[in-house]
């Protein structure tokens, strides 16, 4: 039931937004432009942070194998 | 009748309050948002340094954004002190978005700015990140509002004038919301305010590089301002020409002052690349060009072409000598509203309304106005060109510059080696002035480029001051300066002394207890 | 037409609304700033009172904001004529204002006991200034101001700056300044805890009691004063300029309202009744409530002194008949329509989370709280 119930608020809530972005994009394609824009920026900014831990953790663990290979 | 020294004496006090206001707006409108992506990743990934880099940065947020905050009182003010014909002429229309920014945008940007700084042990984590957006979509609608009320001025849309009121009405809210310039101009601010803020943390960031100071921190933030800021630079520049494509039409002397056009050419149109125009000849005193690239520029084709100032100017005497029965009858209309001539005289010439009083500066009975003072008319209603040419080509050259900073710096943060980049470390720290340059540059291209208008074609600068003595603009002008330079230097330094300390320092401080009883502070009080 | 009419009557009513949530919100911290070296004897204590205010000052002010723009947005040649006429008056409003986001921001930023002293001092500036204006400026609304305009509506503003210190303006002013003096002490009383409280409870009742006092004498100064009497124009809900109207003098005719529709004594009976029981609840160590009835009193203060002018808004000393009324002075009637419906909206949306912000910092603060938290003011 919980879940059927947070199925149907999201699935309102995807409706919405669909109609909202349809309707702004019609009127306000650059306003829509954006909103679409700034969420891609905020998020691949956050992404590239996510990226630089993965990349230490992987030069890390090169270092770690390296140091095993040559002892 | 309005004193010409008053009105040069409030534009420059307008201008000089404004371009103080756009240092810190730029700043809040992108570090908000990269304090929202900062404060992302420590939601989503738990990971306590992202914690410390989104409370360090946001100190420096608060230093910027209290003064952002307090130089907004003064624009708010302004119209009214200032601007009083202006106010009453289109407040109509111009009033609405201010309210409704107020009401929709800094009402939000401000409650959850508090829950932003004190919340921290009192919400729970995904409140306080929801707070964090709030706050940079809080602070961007408010951009969103003041722009539109702008974008009236630099290419009004729905509305119209009411003879019976005197003034400027609303007719489409809508009109007034979606017009292509507010759109352009809206994404085009609130982007160039987000390339300001990457740069600004980039370039902090660096110089904690380079003293191998705090570089978990300055790593990681460095590289997420580089990814935000180089996205953000390609936007500002795809909505720059957006911009020019959209003011090509609306504000045609604008266009012409940007490209040094004084005479129209037949297509396609070379560019003046660089160019030494002179306001007395209506020549370029010497100018490089490129063949083929203006046409591209502004009507993305090779067959299309825009009027220089020889066309324009006569244009502007044509609606000069159109704007004289509208005047006229409005003069009328004023004493007898019910006068059906002049109503209908009115409604003959109403378009031409704006130049008519462009004339009325230099022939107050318009009727009786002689050749050489339509001249005169004709020649004001050309914007001051070198500025607007120079300040154009100011804000693109830094863009180019930050462009082609920041796809070097994405470069070689995604290779992770930037630190040892050390000459890029310490550009990257130069580079923390250009933004704001930049910046500015754009506000003189927009607002010198209006004039002699305040709403373009509509209402003359000259006629929208405050009927004001000069002894008062002495006054506020000394005021204003002197105001400002202190607290300028107050945020600096404390901006300065917040870096130098970094992360690590408790920004508050504490005065010792026996300092606190100190007798020169107990003194005060018991008295 | 009646329509027009409505609306006008509606932001006439809104406006008082905002001004009511800023004397009550923004009144309440300038309070806090003015009282501030009273309540706090040192620095711990000072920031206590600080930090009562500190998560909530800054989207307080936007009340001031949204206040100035309504004006403009509703009725724009009120937003016109006033700022420009009262210009240095307006300036110093200004520019004290802007010290204070400078002095909760900046204050703390640096352990020197000098520079937190000169902030201190500019937070009580900042406090004190803007509300004897506020005041100062509806007092002299009740004179007329000295203003007139051209054919196509340009506002002259003849008078002096000394003009507008008039007696009935500073009264109006202190009045103005005891309330947020009464409003802040309220607040600091509902955060604070022990000496702070106790110091802050005696100012409340001072504030008060000077609020009743003032008021009263203001009651009955305007009963002997001239007015001003609308008696020919276009009327409501037409389209005019103020320039087709006739205006007449007459003494207590401010009072006019009151005797044409005896249930407005509500009003002032609203605030006296609010300032005198906020006093009692502040006697009795009730802070919620006194914050409350002291709210209460403001909306009848300002209740009051718009009952009395209505219609006019701003009353020409110089050219009665160019007087600023609702009706000629308010914006067209389709965006007082579209006003209508962002504020219809917006004003419940921005009530609901300022409550939250509030319920989120709830609680009392000591000294140990403030220098424990880094954040902290």
């Amino acid at each position: 039931m919980r879940t059927f119930m947070q199925f149907l608020l999201f699935m309102v809530l995807a409706i919405a937004v669909i109609v909202l972005a349809i309707l702004l994009g019609d009127m306000g394609a650059w306003y829509f432009a954006w909103l679409v824009g700034t969420a891609m920026i905020v998020l691949i900014a956050a992404a590239g942070g996510v990226l630089l831990d993965t990349q230490d953790e992987h030069a890390a663990a090169r270092r770690a194998a390296a140091s095993a290979d040559a002892r | 009748m309005h004193d010409i020294h008053v009105v040069d004496l409030s534009r420059l006090q307008f201008a000089l309050t404004a371009l103080y206001h756009y240092l810190f707006v730029p700043l809040t409108l992108g570090m908000s948002f990269l304090l929202a992506a900062m404060e992302t990743v420590y939601v989503t990934t738990g990971r306590e340094i992202y914690k410390k880099i989104t409370q360090f940065w946001s100190k420096l947020f608060l230093i910027n954004f209290a003064l952002g905050v307090a130089t907004g009182l003064t624009m708010e003010f302004e119209f009214g002190t200032n601007w009083s014909f202006y106010s009453s002429f289109v407040g109509d229309i111009f009033g609405a978005p201010l309210a409704i920014e107020g009401l929709m945008a800094f009402f939000m940007e401000s409650t959850f700015v508090g829950l932003m700084v004190f919340g921290w042990g009192r919400l729970r984590r995904g409140q306080h990140l929801a707070v964090t957006y709030l706050v940079a979509l809080g602070s961007n609608l408010s951009a969103l509002w003041i722009l539109i009320a702008n974008s009236f001025m630099q290419a009004p849309t729905g509305a119209h004038f009411n003879p019976v009121t005197m003034r400027m009405e609303l007719t489409s809210l809508s009109d007034l919301i979606f017009s292509h310039d507010a759109q352009a101009k809206f994404v085009h601010t609130s982007i160039a305010g987000y390339v300001t803020a990457a740069i600004f943390v980039a370039g902090v960031s660096a110089w904690y590089l380079l003293k191998n100071r705090h570089t978990e921190l300055a790593r990681r933030s460095f590289r997420m301002a580089v990814l935000f800021g180089a996205l953000a630079t390609v936007g500002v520049i795809t909505l720059g020409d957006a911009l020019g494509f959209v003011g090509a039409q609306a504000q045609p002397t604008k266009l012409a002052a940007m490209e040094g056009l004084w005479k129209t050419e037949p297509a396609p149109m070379p560019f003046n690349l660089v160019a030494f125009p002179s306001q007395q000849e209506h020549v370029n005193r010497g100018a490089i060009q490129v063949p083929y690239v203006l046409s591209l520029l502004v009507t993305h084709s090779l067959t299309g072409s825009v009027p220089g100032f020889d066309q324009l100017e006569q244009q502007a005497t044509a609606r000069i000598r159109d704007g004289i029965p509208a005047v006229a009858a409005l003069q009328t209309l004023s004493a007898k509203p019910n006068d059906a001539d002049a109503l209908a005289q009115f409604q003959a010439h109403e378009k031409d309304l704006g130049y008519g009083f462009l004339l009325q500066r230099y022939a107050p009975d318009v009727t009786a106005a002689t050749d050489a003072e339509v001249a005169d008319a004709a020649r004001d209603a050309i914007p001051q060109v070198a500025p607007v040419f120079w300040s154009f080509r100011v804000m693109v050259v830094l863009g180019l510059a930050m462009l082609a900073y920041f796809v070097m710096a994405v470069i070689y943060t995604m290779r992770n080696r930037v630190e040892r980049k050390r000459w890029f470390l310490k550009l990257a720290v130069w580079m923390i002035p250009v933004p704001f340059l930049a910046n500015e540059a754009g506000w003189l291209v927009a607002e010198l480029g209006r004039q002699p208008w305040t709403v373009y074609g509509m209402l003359p600068t000259w006629m929208s001051a405050s009927t004001h003595s000069v002894g008062y603009m002495a006054f506020s002008l000394i005021g204003f300066v002197t105001l400002y330079t202190v607290f300028i230097a107050i945020e600096m330094y404390l901006m300065v002394r917040t870096i130098r300390r970094g992360p690590d320092d408790d920004h508050a401080g504490v005065i010792p207890h026996d300092r606190l009883h100190a007798d020169r502070l107990a003194g005060y009080a018991e008295g | 037409m009646e329509t027009y009419a409505a609306l006008q009557v509606l932001w006439w009513l809104l406006l008082g609304v905002l001004l009511s949530g800023l004397a009550v919100m923004v009144g309440m911290d300038m309070g806090v700033g003015t009282i501030l070296r009273y309540v706090g004897r040192n620095d711990g204590e000072r920031r206590v009172a600080l930090n009562i205010i500190g998560p909530h000052w800054d989207g307080n002010q936007v009340w001031f904001i949204l206040g100035g723009g309504a004006v403009f947005a509703a009725f724009p040649l009120i937003y016109a004529t006033a700022f420009s006429g009262f210009y240095v008056v307006m300036l110093l409003l200004l520019w004290s204002m802007i010290l204070r986001p400078l002095g909760f921001e900046y204050r703390s930023k640096l352990p020197s006991a000098g520079w937190r002293n000169a902030w201190d001092w500019a937070l009580f500036v900042s406090g004190l200034v803007p509300m004897v204006v506020f005041g100062a400026a509806i007092g002299n609304l009740f004179h007329g101001v000295p203003f007139q305009f051209s054919w196509n509506l340009t506002s002259t503003y003849t008078g002096s700056f000394l003009g507008l210190l008039n007696p009935f303006a500073i009264l109006c002013g202190l009045l103005s300044a005891s309330l947020s003096v009464f409003m802040g002490a309220a607040m600091v009383m509902n955060g604070a805890k022990d000496a702070i409280f106790e110091r802050a409870r005696t100012l409340a009742r001072i504030g008060a009691a000077l609020a009743i006092v003032l008021f009263a004498i203001g009651g009955f100064w305007v009963h002997g004063m001239g007015g001003y009497v609308l008696t020919a124009g276009p009327g409501a809900g037409v389209p005019q300029t103020p320039l087709q109207q006739s205006v007449a003098l007459a003494d207590g005719a401010w009072l006019a309202n009151f005797d044409a529709h005896p249930a407005l004594w509500l009003l002032p009976a609203a605030g006296f009744a609010g300032m005198l029981l906020g006093l009692l609840a502040a006697s009795a160590r009730r802070s919620h409530l006194a914050w409350w009835l002291g709210a209460l009193g403001w909306l009848g203060v300002i209740g009051t002194a718009g009952v009395a002018l209505f219609p006019f808004l701003l009353p020409s000393s110089s050219v009665p008949a160019q007087s600023l009324t609702v009706w000629n002075a308010s914006s067209s009637q389709h965006t007082l329509l579209w006003m209508s419906g962002f504020a219809a909206v917006f004003v419940p949306l921005v009530l609901w989370y300022t409550s939250w912000a509030f319920y989120v910092m709830r609680g009392k603060l000591d000294v140990a709280d403030v220098v424990a938290d880094e954040h902290a003011y």
